[in-house]
């Protein structure tokens, strides 16, 4: 029997019941169009199999599949071999200059992989910069097109996501434990290896399966650097957009198999994850490691290489764009001509990248920190169906929730399709994980029972969420808006399946003109998009110290 | 104020019963104790009366009006949380006026009020003070006021002492009874500690598996343990097995035989006591035992010295333990294997059916 005097628990209920009602209409129901498009023939009037006989039958797709795994395979193993150690560094090390390495370590996370790619091109690409320059050298190059070069992006964008677990497990790690190690006979040596590194080993496993998603999604760096090369998340865009029957079944087939293979991945990782926690609770993070002076130098080079090369591409994007650029080929000499350019012809993908990624950014806080709040305080069924589909959409590449969202709400009751708020949608369902989690992650902060003594002492519910555990929430939550805002300006993959003649941004332009031999706009468009991320952080650095955890 | 009453209220967790049809009435005034080892549901009951769990049968009455059907925002009680939760955005004086604000109270009254209530708890000159610049007790004293000045029908303390330190919490538990007789309000309070229970409090609920296992005042509950866990729950003692004697006043265990009240029991029926280890008073020497009273032998085992008090540990003649509490021990002496005897009052054994 229940009892009826809980608004409480009405209020969860209420923020439960629209929260899965809009994840149904604008995520599970564009997925499951994918399904239904991939199992109907290209009219879209008979079930078939023939879809997938077809694709997987084709020896360019199979080839496709194997050279997202392998570059993911690859990519994941790279950015393991380098965050690992460099964690370590971090953590047990007196690293010079380590503060301000904690805090550009995390940069590559929201700046725009595909501009490190297209910044790779423009200096080691066939036209590159350095190019001509290594070969005169005598410099053994090899080509960066294709897998070297995308692996090469991957690893110096995504190591982060390998680094912020394997350095808070590494602190986690309470001295105690080692020094157990050691009171029983195990050198330091032999300490690192039977208990530090195990006890990290699940954190370094969650970040590494992040990074194979996230290269399995991963649209903008495949389009700038893959050339021929077939790779499943920008094959199943151009299929999509030269498809011309009725139903976008072959689309649909890679679309699936893009969700399949992601959302095995995640499950391998709960599956495995679910049974190792090691957490020993720190009430003492271990001591710096004293090592001689000779090796300490060479430590702090090597971490400050490894984040300087991360970065620098962003950095050689910001200074190229403000060089002269004849089609494709760079003059040298200064010169505002590319912005000119840019701007000159129209200012509206500027105005609608800040529009929509600011309006994206405030709507994913919306309903985000309401779910978070719901599933953080009222755990129930619902609440847990909830926090499982709102996290999903991580799972989903941009593409494919693009082509999910166009074919649903292209016509019938609801059409949506040509205009932007479209674009807001997928960016704020692809956003609504990370706005869920940081919310989360915030109430995890703040006592439950300040949100009983305001009810004890007379307010409602409601109003105790919005008078107070919002204004507590407050910092956390413009925080998370703005890493939003910051994500949302560089997205690329869904932007270019749903953006229509005026709608387009900053990301498109830069899409078309690598397409096309305007060089100087793209690297104008780039440089762009760096400052718009940069900046902000900037601002709310200090906020965002905080919240870095909630990225992963 | 009125009195509180609890009709059949049962809720459980799961296959656990957490709270096990409870009834009871706490009067007008009264300042009453929930006692019992984590998780025995005296947490949980006085959620229930707050309105944060529900009741899965039962009623809650606050005089003739019944509340567990009202939210928890329309009960007016004040609740004073463990860890104080005040709340950190908010000014001391904010923190307390919060109450008053949503009963839409006009701002004068507010600002009196708040002043009243500070001065109540002594805290008048930190209204201006953000909550991170005040101490523990500080910050209870501020949870105190802001529960008070609603003018709540009863104030409900869970466990409000035990993130101070020792000293502290004496002086605190020493002003929370003495502020709430003089408003005369009704308290319910929650403890695990039985000294803080048996200081504090008009009468303890001593509670087991979400039962109670006996209600009384402090001294009766002390005095009279109804089972042998509210006796060794409520202080060390000697918990003893035995046999009911030939003369239906004295029971055998092992070799010794204790001096008791008249028992109703047949010889030879299997039968616990329990008798406080400051009851047995030590005799020196050839010291005869006062009128009435029984003697009882025992060889030391072990002494541990703690200032005011030594605690003595002594074997029966079968080997059983003994537990004596020795008021300002003089400079005895003594080894482990000297022979020891207590005087007792038979008075003062309680004996479990």
């Amino acid at each position: 029997m229940m009892s009826v005097a809980l608004p409480r628990q009405r209020f969860a209920l209420l923020i439960g019941i629209v929260g899965l009602a809009l994840l149904c209409l604008f995520f599970l129901f564009p997925l499951s169009r994918i399904f239904d498009a991939s199992f109907l023939d290209p009219k879209g009037t008979h079930l078939t199999l023939a879809n997938y006989g077809k694709i997987l039958g084709s020896g360019f797709y199979q080839q496709a599949i194997a050279n997202s795994f392998e570059i993911g395979a690859f990519a994941t193993l790279l950015t393991v071999l380098l965050a690992v150690p460099l964690a370590f560094a971090l953590a047990r090390l007196s690293i010079a200059g380590k503060s301000a390495l904690l805090a550009l370590v995390v940069l590559p996370l929201v700046l725009p992989s595909f501009v490190s790619a297209y910044a790779l091109l423009l200096m080691l690409g066939r036209a590159g910069l350095a190019t001509q320059a290594l070969r005169d050298l005598g410099i053994p190059f090899g080509s960066i097109y294709g897998t070297p070069g995308i692996v090469a992006v991957y690893t110096l964008t995504l190591y982060p996501y390998v680094l912020l677990p394997t350095l808070a497990g590494l602190k986690a790690i309470d001295v105690s434990v080692e020094e157990a190690s050691r009171n029983l006979g195990a050198s330091r040596w032999r300490g690192f290896w039977t208990v530090t590194l195990p006890i990290v080993v699940p954190s370094v496993l969650s970040g590494a399966l992040l990074v194979f998603i996230e290269t399995l999604e991963n649209f903008g760096v495949p389009i700038v650097l893959a050339e021929d090369k077939p790779i499943l998340s920008v094959e199943a865009f151009k299929l999509f957009v030269g498809e011309t029957d009725q139903n976008p079944s072959s689309a649909g087939v890679l679309g699936v198999l893009l969700i399949v293979s992601t959302a095995l991945v995640l499950l391998i990782q709960r599956h495995y994850l679910a049974r190792r926690r090691f957490a020993t609770g720190a009430r003492r993070s271990p001591p710096l490691i004293p090592i001689g002076r000779a090796s300490l130098v060479a430590a702090s080079v090597a971490c400050w290489a490894v984040v300087l090369s991360s970065l620098l591409p962003f950095f050689a994007v910001v200074v190229l764009s403000f060089m002269k650029f004849r089609g494709p080929v760079l003059q040298g000499g200064f010169s505002l001509d590319n912005f000119a350019d840019l701007l000159g012809r129209s200012a509206r993908p500027l105005e609608n990248t800040l529009m929509l990624s600011g309006l994206a950014a405030v709507i994913a806080a919306l309903i985000g920190v309401p779910i978070g709040y719901a599933i953080t305080r009222f755990r129930s069924t619902l609440t847990n169906i909830l926090e499982i589909v709102a996290t999903m959409p991580f799972a989903v590449a941009g593409t494919v929730l693009g082509i999910g969202l166009i074919i649903s709400f292209n016509s019938g009751a609801l059409v949506l399709t040509g205009g932007w708020l479209i674009m807001v949608i997928a960016y704020v369902v692809r956003k609504l994980p990370f706005s869920v989690r940081s919310s989360a992650s915030i109430l995890h902060q703040i006592d439950p029972s300040l949100e009983e003594a305001s009810i004890n002492l007379g307010v409602a519910p409601v109003m105790t969420f919005a008078r107070l555990t919002v204004p507590l929430m407050l910092g956390g939550i413009i925080g998370g808006m703005v890493l939003t805002w910051v994500t949302v300006s560089s997205e690329l993959s869904a932007t270019v399946v749903l953006y229509s003649g005026e709608w387009q941004t900053l990301t498109v332009v830069m899409f078309q003109a690598l397409e096309g031999t305007g060089a100087g706009t793209a690297v104008a468009a780039a440089s762009l998009l760096v400052v718009i991320t940069l900046v902000p952080l900037a601002f709310v650095y200090r906020l965002l110290r905080r919240y870095e955890a909630s990225l992963l | 104020m009125a009195n509180i009453t609890l009709d059949g209220v049962n809720r459980s967790f799961g296959s656990v019963r957490a709270v096990h049809d409870i009834s009871l009435t706490i009067a007008d005034g009264e300042f009453f104790t929930l006692l019992g080892p984590s998780g025995c549901g005296k947490t949980t009951l006085l959620r229930m009366v707050a309105g944060f769990a529900e009741l899965e049968t039962g009623e809650i009455r606050f005089g003739e009006r019944r509340i567990d059907t009202l939210p928890a925002h329309r009960r007016n009680t004040g609740m004073v949380f463990q860890n104080y939760a005040i709340f950190p955005n908010l000014k001391v004086s904010d923190n307390v006026a919060y109450g008053l604000r949503a009963r839409k109270i006009g701002a004068p009254e507010i600002a009196e009020r708040v002043a009243r209530a500070l001065r109540l708890v002594k805290l008048a000159e930190h209204n201006d003070r953000w909550p991170h610049q005040l101490s523990g007790g500080q910050l209870q004293r501020v949870a105190i006021a802001r529960a008070l000045v609603i003018e709540p029908e009863v104030l409900l303390l869970d466990e409000p002492l035990s993130n101070l330190d020792a000293k502290l919490r004496v002086e605190m538990r020493g002003e929370i009874r003495q502020l709430q007789q003089t408003l005369g309000i009704t308290a319910i309070y929650v403890t695990h500690d039985q000294e803080e229970a048996l200081a504090i409090s008009d009468r303890i609920a001593v509670m087991r598996a979400g039962r109670f296992e006996q209600i009384g005042a402090p001294e009766e509950i002390y005095r009279r343990p109804s089972t042998p866990f509210v006796a060794e729950f409520m202080g060390t003692t000697n918990l003893l097995q035995g046999n009911v004697g030939s003369n239906g006043a004295s029971i055998k265990v092992g070799g010794t035989e204790f001096a008791v009240p008249r028992l109703e029991a047949p010889e030879g029926t299997a039968i616990s006591f329990s008798l406080r280890p400051e009851a047995l008073r030590p005799l020196i020497d050839n010291e005869a035992a006062p009128d009435g009273w029984a003697v009882v032998s025992a060889k030391l085992a072990r002494l541990e010295f703690l200032g005011a008090l030594t605690r003595i540990e002594a074997n029966l003649s079968h080997g059983a333990p003994l537990r004596v509490a020795w008021l300002d021990l003089p400079l005895h002496r003594l080894k482990a294997g000297d022979p020891l005897r207590f005087a007792y009052d038979p008075a003062r054994v309680t004996v479990f059916a």
